[in-house]
């Protein structure tokens, strides 16, 4: 009998990671749930591209912290993900028989849902993270990886070579045959970064997880093992090449760096494109508002935000309420966070509910990043920054503390 | 409220609202930046518990039907029950268009028969409130009213309404429709109603069979004194757009926080057909005061005092004052645009001056360029 759920490539988005470098903005959420560019959050970006490449059935694993994610995701509406066959599903880690234990690695994580991917009969698999910003096209990826005839094709994207040993690094042959895989290499051959996308014939992914599983050495994860040993048994594996925008936002800093490329109109991330739409679950707010005492330039502001201060260079959330002379430069104010009147903010992240009282400041002007850093000030999830208090460039604040 | 399915005209005086509705009912009139009028009605049921709904239309409904689609975006695209969109009926007997709610009602009394809802909810697509509907359905049960219909106090302008007289119990003792303004506020009903299904279908089919066809006018106001009918007084905003003029007032009565904030935080949410649209961006030459700005806009000009809705783009040295400008507007370089009501797709060229009054705001028309 064939299977009526039949699918030609079934995406594995991976949003298990909890994100410590993002310090009090992942407290209770998982990363991929982080809010993003005023109405988005993280994983809308690799959903959107699912839906936008035709690939309609995805996986998400997660463990950690995960109802928000849940919740967002929800049946998988926004994204036209709500299908009779495949759809989007939230994957955690379940008991199986006696066993059972958390997703250990990446690796790991796929293993652990073999039998969720065998009930489509893939001849592909996808496989994403959820921290990255960048719209992308898996189908060309998936033509390129039919037409090499591979077994595995990794996702690059050409990075600066003074960077390059912050990345796992394809060397690969003039066709893009890769020979030599080099985790965060001291001295990069090359300039080939992975983006950890990749897309593997199932039938082959299967057998190396399961060798893998075996392996009491192994950290389960694909940058360390699955790819290492293939490469070792002689495996096609090609590099495709990416050229758009791409950020991994794993810190606060290219967190900060990666909003306020929106703003930029050469940075090379445009949302405003009909033909690739991202979704995001919607937030059902009345227009924003700026009143007579607004001034507002070169920012983006969402719906349902209320604006009476000055904010320039800036990224004001859905539901955020920025009061009477507060100033607000080159900063995110996530959705629903509440800057009083007076305030000042300057290079800072101020998360979802935070409250900033009144003529309180937070954060620096800043004219460079330190050793690739910004030091961003950042104001947790439903904290309180008090009237009159000062928060320094890189601090953190939690709620209650 | 599981007991009440609603019905929602989508059409009523259109006439009045000229340009505006050559397109679309007014029911799917664009309202505040990123509504259409019938997402306050809808969501009002939904937020009360009713989902058991018909839209009955008459004419220019597509950009109706593409607004609501199978309902999903206000949960009502169910299994049971969800909203059925009824298209002009026309009655075989006189091979016209149906003529006032009354044939309406009459040509969807399978539908309403069918329900196992013993209540009817009915109310025009066009008024913008946000109510608990759920209270009004206890006060018919508590006065055991023949028919509750809603009421607030508004100065009535030329725009027909029915001023509604009540005795200390809220029951109606003397009502008629009038068309002329009056100096002080008159308790005049919103055209919401909620009947008894079979009390109902029976005055529908006594005013049918007698030719009328006219609600209020040949079913209310006549059998006032036989009928024990009872008003419900609404205390919270509510707002029926029903010419150019309330259209323009109601939207910019909306700049008002505290209006705002009765409409859109009331009692419930506000749902509308998600488009996906980028937050707005402010460029470098960006000046925008007191206004409503909705999602997609990118504005590089000056905005004051008006209503923005998605996608609209407002260029360099382009002035926008006192206007509704709605989706996909274009005022480009150094235009000009003052007490305008632009509709969809509507571009004002580089450096053009329009405008018109605030008691008499300039139209213009879908897709025209100045």
């Amino acid at each position: 009998m064939t299977n009526r759920n039949k699918k030609e490539c079934v995406a594995m988005l991976l949003a298990g990671g909890q994100g410590t470098r993002l310090g009090v903005l992942t407290r209770d959420v998982a990363k991929p749930a982080v809010p993003f560019g005023g109405k988005y959050r993280i994983i809308d970006f690799p959903l959107s591209n699912c839906v936008n490449s035709g690939i309609d059935t995805v996986g998400v694993l997660t463990q950690y912290q995960p109802f928000e994610l849940n919740q967002y995701i929800g049946n998988g509406q926004p994204w036209d993900l709500d299908r009779l066959s495949g759809g989007v599903y939230v994957l955690p880690p379940y008991m199986r028989g006696k066993s059972g234990e958390w997703y250990k690695g990446t690796a790991n994580a796929i293993y652990q849902n073999i039998m969720f991917i065998d009930r489509f009969d893939p001849e592909y698999v996808l496989i994403l993270s959820g921290d990255h910003i960048y719209k992308m096209d898996y189908d060309e990826m998936l033509s390129a990886h039919k037409e090499k005839k591979a077994d595995c094709t990794i996702a690059v994207i050409d990075v600066p070579i003074e960077q390059a040993s912050r990345f796992g690094i394809m060397n690969t042959k003039e066709d893009g045959k890769i020979y030599e895989f080099e985790e965060k290499p001291k001295k990069p051959k090359s300039t080939n970064a992975s983006m950890g996308i990749y897309i593997f014939n199932w039938k082959v992914l299967r057998e190396y997880l399961i060798a893998d599983e075996m392996d009491k050495e192994s950290e389960n994860d694909f940058g360390k093992n699955i790819i290492p040993n293939m490469l070792n048994d002689g495996k096609v594996l090609y590099a495709y090449q990416f050229s758009g925008y791409w950020k991994d936002v794993g810190t606060v800093s290219s967190l900060w760096e990666s909003n306020m490329d929106l703003l930029n109109p050469e940075s090379g991330i445009n949302l405003n494109d009909v033909t690739w739409k991202i979704y995001a679950r919607n937030s059902a707010e009345p227009p924003h508002f700026a009143s007579q005492f607004a001034d507002i330039r070169n920012s983006i502001v969402s719906e349902g935000a209320n604006v009476s201060g000055k904010v320039v260079n800036s990224i004001i959330s859905h539901s955020a309420y920025v009061g009477k002379d507060a100033e607000i430069y080159d900063s995110v104010v996530l959705p629903g966070a509440q800057v009083l009147d007076g305030a000042k903010i300057h290079h800072a992240i101020i998360a979802e509910g935070a409250v900033i009282e009144k003529n309180a400041i937070v954060g620096e002007t800043q004219t460079a990043p330190v050793k690739g850093e910004w030091q961003i000030a950042l104001v947790g999830p439903m904290a309180r920054v008090k009237e009159g208090e000062k928060i320094l460039p890189g601090q953190m604040v939690e709620e209650g503390k | 409220m599981n007991n009440v399915m609603g019905v929602i005209f989508a059409s009523d005086n259109e006439a009045r609202l000229t340009d505006l509705t050559i397109h679309r009912t007014t029911a799917s009139l664009p309202f505040c930046g990123r509504y259409r009028l019938i997402d306050f009605t809808l969501s009002n049921f939904v937020n009360s518990g009713i989902t058991k709904i018909a839209l009955v239309t008459r004419s220019n409904y597509s950009s109706l039907m593409d607004h609501i689609r199978m309902g999903r975006d206000w949960d009502l695209n169910r299994k049971n029950d969800g909203i059925s969109v009824f298209p002009p009926f026309v009655l075989n007997s006189s091979r016209e268009m149906y003529k006032g709610k009354v044939e309406a009602l009459y040509s969807i009394q399978g539908f309403i028969r069918s329900g196992r809802e013993e209540y009817v909810l009915m109310s025009n697509g066009n008024i913008a409130m946000n109510i608990d509907l759920d209270k009004v359905f206890k006060k018919h049960i508590e006065t055991g009213a023949d028919v509750t219909m809603l009421t607030h106090k508004e100065m009535t302008g030329t725009s027909r309404r029915l001023v509604v007289e009540r005795d200390n119990s809220d029951r109606v003792i003397d009502m008629y429709l009038s068309e002329t303004p009056q100096p002080e506020e008159r308790e005049v009903g919103l055209n919401v109603y909620l009947v008894k299904k079979a009390k109902l279908l029976g005055l529908v089919d006594y005013a049918y069979a007698r030719g009328y066809f006219d609600f209020e006018k040949d079913v209310l106001t006549k059998r006032a004194g036989e009928l024990k009918i009872y008003a419900y007084h609404v205390e919270e905003y509510a707002a029926i757009v029903d010419d150019i003029k309330s259209f323009y007032k109601e939207n910019m009565n909306l700049l008002d926080s505290d209006n705002r904030n009765k409409l859109f935080y009331g009692h419930g949410v506000i749902f509308t057909k998600v488009k996906d649209s980028v937050p707005t961006i402010y460029k470098e030459g960006a000046q925008v005061t007191n206004s409503l700005i909705a999602d997609g806009c990118i504005i590089n000009g000056k905005v004051e005092n008006s209503i923005l809705f998605r996608g609209v783009v407002v260029e360099k040295g382009a002035i926008v004052s006192n206007s509704i400008i709605m989706e996909n507007g274009m005022i480009m370089e150094n235009a000009s645009v003052n007490y305008a009501i632009t509709d969809k797709d509507v571009t004002i060229n580089p450096g053009r001056t329009i405008g018109g009054y605030e008691t008499y705001p300039m139209v213009i028309a879908k897709g025209k360029k100045v």
